[in-house]
């Protein structure tokens, strides 16, 4: 290697960590700040805390309301997950596998569900849902949140069904597979990766879903975490650093899933994404 | 086989539950979303249809109307080619190191899976006057006290006024992490063949990059801006933890908190319906404008 090539590698090298550093940092700061209490904040914002204060925390997981809904966001996070998974699944097979004339243009009627905000759909949606008496509970948000995942999980699902060899689906039905054993025992054991990928967009996507959720519901005891974190908003606001605790409660478990599941995540997108 | 597989009790019964959720919670909202779009309607009022005054209305008294138009298509463009340029430098950069690739690249795209919701209130710490950026600078000794810094989030000076612009940056930086992803995973698809048959006639890394891998990655330029443009059009969460309500009065609207504001603060139903309408017909609009401009032709690969 030149020297001159070594010395653009550097520079390379240098601004990436800068950057990095502009992402870490911020998050670092929090969890420092979330230890302090606020006299200390004023006074030496960026030193190490010299007790940590974990009042804060259990001030912001009962004051705040954040253990309750976070046990809300974790419900309907999973059950949407699972529904969305299920019918996402059983109408990309439909979509990939079976032939029938339509599937295209099914797939297209999806796909334009991508392009639609969910703004749109929020007053009809809003007014129907209080008709009906699901206003105030999380069947309501769960229903709106299936049916906005539903889109991207078969536009990767299908992907991934498409990718696996007709051969396997001819060798069960010698075999006798019926059509609904080649979805059981072929298709959903082989897109394995593909449901990590769709399942774990779904849940974060879920997990942070603000603008609907705040619509739905306004009962305290229903409340989902993004929504609870809005009560914090407003410079004047006293306990900074409870705040502070509370935001990182709210983050904590997707940072874990990510950083459990960040390479999977990466490279389905991936997959998902070349493949359109 | 293809009898099998052309089952129609087999067809209808998998496609059948996405497709009747699809149809009743997202079409079938929308046409009425239309249609109380032309209607004057409030919660506990019948409706009442009015024709096209809401979008009369909306286009020429509505002072707010007009500045949440300004500040979404600023959003809109700033996203659009700050995400572009940004994506693709790190994207360039990341596909040209080895040593610690993937770190760098999960580092970059783990706002992208955080809550909108808590960053909101995160950068609202940072840009506050009397912590963060404010307090660092003063310690800096660049101003003499927090206060007299700049008001970043509540200065209202100028077309586009400064919380619009740290709000913007702010998106950037969440989300340039998913664009970055999306170049990286198509340069990543480019044969090797192609560069090596460039490095031989002579061309540098800079030509390479112009000639032959901007002209690959076309089709996922548009893709990724696509999903910035309609993003930055749904934009909603950042503005509504960042700027406190009733802060700036209605100088930091976007499309998406006035329709919230209309809709479920003030009751009125089909008004925010005719906004609602306008940002679907965008999002249309500028997805189609997208991928006809930028998505020209499919180049072999």
């Amino acid at each position: 290697m030149s020297t001159q090539s070594k010395i653009i590698k550097g520079i390379i090298y240098v601004f990436l960590t800068l950057l990095a550093l502009v992402y870490l940092l911020p998050l670092l700061w929090v969890v420092i700040t979330s230890l302090k209490d606020d006299a200390v904040l004023m006074i030496s914002p960026w030193a190490l805390p010299e007790r940590p204060m974990f009042e804060n925390y259990s001030f912001a997981w009962t004051m705040g309301n954040l253990g309750r809904s976070t046990w809300n966001s974790f419900v309907v996070c999973t059950i949407t997950l699972v529904l969305s998974m299920v019918f996402g699944s059983m109408a990309a097979y439909a979509i990939a596998i079976l032939r029938w004339k339509l599937a295209n243009a099914t797939m297209t009627y999806f796909l334009i569900g991508m392009m639609i905000p969910v703004h749109c759909v929020l007053i009809p949606l809003f007014i129907q849902f209080s008709k009906i008496g699901l206003s105030n509970t999380l069947t309501g948000i769960i229903i709106p949140y299936i049916t906005i995942s539903l889109p991207i999980t078969i536009y990767i699902l299908v992907g991934f069904f498409q990718g696996i060899p007709r051969e396997l689906f001819e060798a069960a039905c010698i075999d006798g597979c019926s059509v609904y054993g080649m979805f059981t025992h072929v298709a959903l054991p082989l897109a394995k990766t593909g449901f990590m990928v769709t399942g774990l967009m779904s849940f974060v996507a879920n997990w942070n879903e603000l603008l609907l959720a705040m619509v739905f519901i306004s009962k305290e005891a229903k409340k989902t975490l993004p929504v609870s974190l809005t009560k914090f908003v407003g410079p004047y606001n006293t306990n900074y650093c409870q705040m502070f605790a509370a935001i990182v409660l709210a983050i904590i478990p997707t940072v874990v899933v990510y950083c459990c599941f960040a390479n999977n995540i990466v490279d389905g997108l991936t997959q998902g994404a070349v493949k359109g | 086989m293809d009898k099998l597989l052309r089952n129609k009790k087999a067809i209808l019964l998998f496609i059948a539950p996405a497709f009747i959720l699809f149809t009743a919670v997202l079409f079938y909202p929308i046409c009425r979303a239309v249609y109380f779009s032309f209607c004057d309607y409030k919660v506990n009022y019948p409706i009442k249809f009015v024709g096209f005054k809401n979008y009369v209305l909306l286009f020429t008294k509505d002072k707010t109307m007009r500045i949440a138009l300004r500040n979404s298509l600023f959003f809109l463009i700033f996203s659009c080619v700050s995400q572009l340029i940004f994506g693709l430098l790190l994207a360039a950069l990341l596909t040209n190191i080895k040593f610690g690739r993937n770190l760098f690249k999960n580092i970059y795209y783990l706002p992208c899976v955080l809550s909108s919701a808590a960053l909101g209130l995160l950068w609202m710490f940072v840009f506050t006057p009397k912590l963060g950026i404010n307090q660092m600078m003063a310690s800096f000794g660049w101003i003499s006290d927090c206060t007299e810094g700049p008001q970043w989030l509540f200065n209202t000076d100028g077309y586009i006024i400064l919380p619009i612009i740290v709000i913007s940056v702010v998106a950037l930086w969440q989300y340039v992490g998913q664009s970055m992803m999306l170049y990286m995973a198509q340069i990543s698809g480019i044969s090797n063949d192609i560069y090596e048959a460039a490095y031989i006639d002579g061309a540098t890394k800079t030509q390479a990059f112009v000639k032959i891998t901007l002209p690959l990655i076309r089709p996922m330029v548009a893709t990724a801006m696509s999903l910035n443009a309609i993003g930055s059009l749904k934009f909603f969460d950042l503005v509504y933890n960042m700027i406190p309500e009733g802060f700036l009065g209605n100088r930091a609207h976007v499309l998406a908190t006035h329709l919230y504001d209309q809709a479920f603060k003030y009751n009125k139903l089909g008004y925010g319906s005719a906004i609602g309408v306008v940002l679907l017909v965008m999002c249309l609009a500028v997805t189609l404008f997208i991928n006809k401009v930028v998505k020209c032709e499919n180049y072999e690969m």
